[in-house]
């Protein structure tokens, strides 16, 4: 009962923002999309996103072919409805398989302490190190082409956040009382971890992972766009842009509409982490369920004193 | 091992060049387009959140948010195709790609970088050559990279715009140009510092895409064709160079954190927290 309480709570501050909401919907429609394409194949799309038609090679956009077609015949908003089980399927696997990580990592270094800790953090901050887009280029281009490669060439180096955000918060979270008392209970260590630990951990995982898949979005089309590990050819939004450098000047369109689709999504992304954000931070909670019943939080000298809500957790300085 | 320290990479197999040499010609071209962009990020970056900020809740502090949310949410490529398109296609101001324009004598190579050369050299055409091309190129770069710090300003300076210790300042009866510029902007700097030295490693990271769009021979692209080529004698040691580079640039802001913030000091004798 408590939990549904919560959730219905958390439910309504993320939509208590108009831009999260805004993030929320692009996110749902194009989850849709992609979750109905992956079934019903090129039924849901106007055109077959694959054949190709060269009689109807590079047409601009038209009513019929709302985005154009590119130099093959083939529709381009199909193909983009194509992409998108990709460049959603990838950035969420990355970040879902990361964030595991993460969290087992995070915890045993957090939770063990002494050499565990050392070795496990001091391994993070060499992989911190790495330059993110060309040691995932180099892993990318060592397993060769491929969607499981590429993803694998991610994870790869997208998963050190993850360990220091866990391990800052398990050192938080066991300092507190209610671990120690749990502990002179003699509770198991399952016990501890599962229901004591991992429950104050999710939540800042969940926020920081939902901004993440964003920047995952980016970083997978700008692979594809190099044209490294993922296949040429792939109904891709980077690889769309990358296959068309020749023909930039003649059919702009062809690369703008992926490319704006690409930004369109990653703002869906950014919009409803950082209104996730918001939600999730206690200090700014209180506020914004204050704003959503039209009271407003008491402060001394009206109009002096600002009312301290919508910023605080919009912006977080230390990430 | 010991190679590593001295820089002897070997022998580049495709040109037969040693690659330190190759190295060393194309990262003064990278170091130029990134530390230019990466100057116009601190500028436009600070000055936006600054801007944000104190005109907090207001249409201006809107129209600044919705700037920076979109500007890191800009994929690479179309920042960079979007300026060609536009900036040197349908208007053309300025060239599409290349670092300098062929019918110009290029300065002798002193420093490496291009343009400190040529003005070295007084070669005026050389150099508004060079700054023609560079424009582009390094305003796409900072465009995409800006908004985490405008973000960070507005942030910072909302946390101290209203504090007890701006307060303070105010009653001293200092100028409300002294506040704001001793008291809430070199406070909202503390954050911009050490998060443009990451910033400067992610410049460093994302000439890759640029370099490859606006053919700028520098060593995003040089990596980029190591990759494409599976280059790796090459390849590795361009990892190590960008490596270095990241590396550097945090070292130099946790320095500038410590020394801009007397609270965190550097060392282990003041409760330090570095």
């Amino acid at each position: 009962m408590a939990k549904v309480a919560q959730s219905l709570k958390f439910r309504q501050l993320i939509l208590s923002s108009r831009l999260s909401t805004l993030g929320l919907i692009v996110v749902i429609v194009s989850v849709v999309l992609a979750i109905g394409f992956s079934i019903f194949g090129g039924r849901v799309t106007p055109y077959d996103p694959f054949a190709l038609n060269l009689q109807q090679s590079n047409l601009p956009p038209s009513p019929a072919h709302f985005f154009g077609t590119d130099f093959q015949g083939r529709d381009i908003f199909s193909r983009v409805i194509a992409a998108l089980p990709i460049d959603l399927g990838l950035p969420i696997a990355i970040v879902l398989l990361s964030s595991v990580l993460g969290i087992f990592l995070g915890m045993a270094a957090g939770y063990l302490g002494g050499i565990v800790d050392e070795v496990i953090m001091r391994v993070t901050d060499l992989f911190l190190a790495f330059p993110t887009i060309i040691m995932v280029l180099a892993v990318a281009a060592t397993l060769g082409s491929g969607l499981v490669n590429a993803m694998l060439a991610f994870v790869f180096v997208w998963w050190p956040p993850y360990v220091r955000l866990v391990r800052g918060g398990v050192l938080e979270v066991a300092a507190e009382d209610f671990i120690a008392i749990s502990k002179a209970l003699n509770s198991s260590f399952r016990h501890i971890i599962m229901k004591g630990i991992l429950p104050n951990i999710i939540p800042s995982v969940l926020t920081y992972a939902t901004l993440d898949v964003g920047t995952a979005l980016l970083e997978v089309s700008i692979l594809g766009f190099l044209g490294v590990g993922i296949p040429p050819g792939t109904p891709e939004l980077g690889v769309m842009v990358g296959s068309i450098s020749y023909g930039l000047y003649t059919y702009p369109w062809q690369a703008l509409f992926p490319a704006f689709v690409t930004m369109i999504l990653v703002v869906g992304f950014s919009f409803l982490g950082e209104g996730a954000r918001e939600a999730s931070d206690v200090k700014v909670r209180p506020y914004i369920l204050f704003r959503k019943r039209g009271l407003k939080p008491k402060t001394k000298a009206q109009g002096k004193e600002p009312t301290p809500f919508t910023h605080q957790g919009v912006i977080n300085s230390d990430s | 091992m010991r190679d590593l320290f001295t820089g002897n990479f070997g022998i580049d197999p495709l040109t037969g060049q040693p690659i330190l040499s190759e190295i060393g010609f194309y990262l003064p071209n990278t170091l130029e387009l990134v530390l230019v962009s990466f100057a116009l990020l601190v500028i436009v970056g600070i000055s936006l959140g600054y801007f944000a900020g104190m005109h907090f809740s207001t249409l201006g502090d809107s129209l600044v948010r919705i700037i920076y949310l979109t500007s890191w949410s800009t994929p690479m490529y179309l920042a960079a195709i979007v300026a060609i398109l536009f900036f040197a296609t349908y208007i053309p101001i300025f060239p599409s790609g290349g670092m300098y324009s062929l019918s110009i004598a290029p300065p002798r190579p002193m420093t490496g970088i291009f343009l400190v050369d040529s003005l070295l050299q007084l070669n005026i055409p050389a150099f508004v050559s060079g700054l023609q091309h560079l424009i582009l190129p390094a305003a796409a770069l900072a465009f995409v990279n800006f908004g985490l710090i405008s973000r960070a300003v507005r942030s910072s300076i909302l946390n101290v715009r209203w504090s007890t210790y701006v307060k303070t300042a105010r009653a001293k009866g200092l100028s409300e140009s002294e506040v704001r510029r001793k008291h809430i902007l070199r406070n909202a700097l503390i954050d911009a510092t050490s998060l443009s030295a990451v910033m400067f490693g992610w410049l460093l990271t994302s000439t890759v895409v640029v370099e490859e769009l606006f053919a700028w021979p520098g060593l995003g692209q040089f990596a980029f064709q190591a990759i494409y080529s599976n280059d790796y004698p090459v390849l590795i040691p361009i990892v190590v160079v960008f490596t270095i580079g990241v590396i550097v640039a945090n070292f130099v802001a946790d320095v500038a954190y410590s020394l801009l913030d007397p609270r965190i000091a550097m060392g282990g004798k003041s409760g330090s927290v570095t």
